[in-house]
């Protein structure tokens, strides 16, 4: 084992310099870092902008490649705002930078400048979800056949395992409407009073898939999506729709390919 | 010098990057390796099965950019474990770190930060690159950051700390040729005196990348967004005559280019390479 070194006395620790160039490239008091570094011809405030300027670029700009229809939506000087802002108080934990941003959508939603905008942090949801989606491999689906072998006193407490790509999203607004309408170059006119959205996205092909869902469909999938047994997600969509047919649906999840395993309450 | 070792034949890659990854796919163009992120790959992605496709085909290079070596705080275990299972997963011909810090109290900075050489970095940091070594169970290559500020409380070069990392640890080093050109011009030391302190027989790969001069004042800024300079390539001969032809990546990450343009920098790379493996480096 290597003995530590002596803590500095008359200059600051390593820790220290570290928090200080942390606090400067955040945005915050530079004061302390530029007192420790020589200037070489130049104003140190200027070299530490370099690294400063460096992380807002580089994150801001990992930032709009995952939210470029909020970008769209509140202009590219508007959203170089409000990434500063959020990076400031939010800098990424993970070191994988596409882990980035999974909580910006929560931080629009109480960004006060952007309150006017009250569908910005569902649409954020909505291009968060996409990627994500996109990202995941699909898994092998159980064929419609695999069903059959459910003992029948079993099936109301079987529990699927659905790809794992799917990600269930509501919103009051027409979100999915409102990103389609942002892929052109000229933006048509979206009736926000057109009603929300409850949304199934998922990986397709080489890219992703979305679609909308009626309430009971929804409600259905986004139980079993949790891991709820048949019978408890057939209850909870039959309270949106009392017609709700509970065959047709698990046939629809099978021919979707959305099954990838299952398992009895027995087995559990 | 190189008498006891097998003068390897340079094999120049390109930094694969997503946008061009369907293309090499599909056209297979022949390169010495890929290098990627670790970062990119470290999730069970769409991205790491393209990835693990082209590595049926080409070596792979793992280029880790937020292991955060010069951090003065514990390595992130976590994220040493991941990397570790990228490593098991790829296999790769060569892994690569910083001599650098990113991340410090729970925030992850995506730079590569500087910090003073010194006693008290040089322990954290052979500790730390000690530490990765063992958790990932083989030689880790360093490279030289490009630089844009000095801190009072270095008492030693760049090169100087770099040589003893090395000496202490067993480490390779990563020998980026751009980061050396762009710091040497941002602080007025000598290039060629750089290259001449490196130890020769840890030279584990070259890094070769575009650089531009910042607006307003008299720095240059190494932003791998263009094709390799002039006075870079220029250094890069002097290198391969002290190192031999060892591999050697272009890297372009900003304002990415066709990948023709890639191509044809490491078409260039290579023949250089070809003419210097003839060259005597003794």
């Amino acid at each position: 084992m290597r003995k530590s070194s002596p803590m500095s006395t008359d200059m600051s620790t390593l820790l220290e310099l570290q928090m200080q160039l942390r606090r400067a490239v955040l945005g915050g008091d530079a004061a302390e870092i530029v007192a420790a570094i020589h200037g070489d011809g130049l104003d140190p405030a200027a070299r530490v902008g370099i690294y400063r300027n460096h992380a807002f670029a580089t994150l801001g700009a990992s930032l709009q490649d995952t939210f470029p229809v909020i970008c769209r939506l509140v202009d590219k000087r508007f959203f170089a705002y409000v990434a500063h802002e959020y990076l400031r108080e939010h800098p990424p934990h993970s070191r994988c930078l596409v882990e980035y941003g999974a909580d910006f959508a929560n931080f629009l939603a109480d960004f006060e400048p952007s309150k006017a905008l009250p569908y910005l942090a569902d649409v954020a949801r909505f291009e968060w979800a996409l990627n994500i989606a996109a990202s995941m491999r699909d898994t092998a689906p159980l064929p419609p056949r695999a069903l059959a072998e459910v003992p029948a006193n079993e099936a109301a407490y079987v529990a699927f395992r659905l790809q794992p790509s799917l990600i269930y999203l509501t919103s009051p607004w027409p979100i999915d409407a409102i990103w389609q309408a942002n892929q052109e170059n000229e933006v048509s006119a979206v009736d926000l009073a057109s009603g929300g959205a409850r949304l199934e996205i998922r990986r397709a092909d080489d890219g992703v898939a979305w679609r909308r869902l009626d309430a009971a469909t929804f409600a259905f999938r986004t139980a079993l999506a949790d891991g709820l047994v048949l019978a408890a997600a057939m209850a909870g969509a039959t309270l949106q729709d009392p017609a709700f047919d509970v065959t047709a649906a698990v046939q629809h999840l099978f021919a979707e390919g959305l099954v990838v395993a299952y398992c009895l309450s027995s087995e559990r | 010098m190189t008498e006891d070792r097998p003068i390897p034949r340079c094999k120049a890659g390109i930094g694969l990057r997503s946008q061009h990854a369907t293309e090499i796919a599909a056209a297979r163009p022949k390169l010495g390796f890929l290098e990627v992120h670790a970062e990119n790959y470290m999730a069970e992605t769409v991205a790491l099965d393209r990835l693990l496709e082209l590595r049926r085909d080409y070596e792979v290079s793992l280029h880790g950019v937020a292991l955060s070596l010069g951090s003065a705080e514990q390595l992130d275990r976590s994220h040493l474990g991941r990397f570790k299972t990228l490593i098991d997963r790829i296999e790769p011909v060569l892994v690569s770190e910083h001599l650098a810090w990113s991340a410090i109290g729970g925030a992850f900075l995506n730079d590569l930060l500087p910090f003073p050489y010194n006693e008290e970095s040089l322990d954290l940091f052979c500790r730390h690159v000690e530490e990765a070594q063992e958790a990932l169970g083989r030689q880790l290559l360093i490279e030289n950051p490009s630089s844009y500020l000095r801190y009072r409380h270095s008492s030693m070069p760049e090169v100087e700390f770099l040589t003893e990392v090395v000496r202490q640890t067993g480490c390779g080093v990563l020998c980026d040729v751009n980061n050396i050109y762009v710091s040497a011009k941002n602080f007025g030391f000598d290039p060629i005196a750089y290259l001449d302190t490196l130890p020769v027989e840890a030279i584990g790969e070259i890094h070769l990348a575009g650089h531009h001069a910042a607006k307003d004042v008299d720095i240059l800024i190494d932003d791998h967004g263009s094709r390799v300079a002039k006075p870079v390539w220029d250094l890069h001969a002097a290198a391969l005559r002290r190192f031999g032809p060892v591999p050697t990546l272009i890297e372009w990450d900003t304002n990415l280019p066709a990948l023709e343009i890639l191509l044809d920098e490491a078409r260039h790379a290579q023949e250089l390479a070809d003419v210097y493996r003839y060259v005597d480096t003794a």
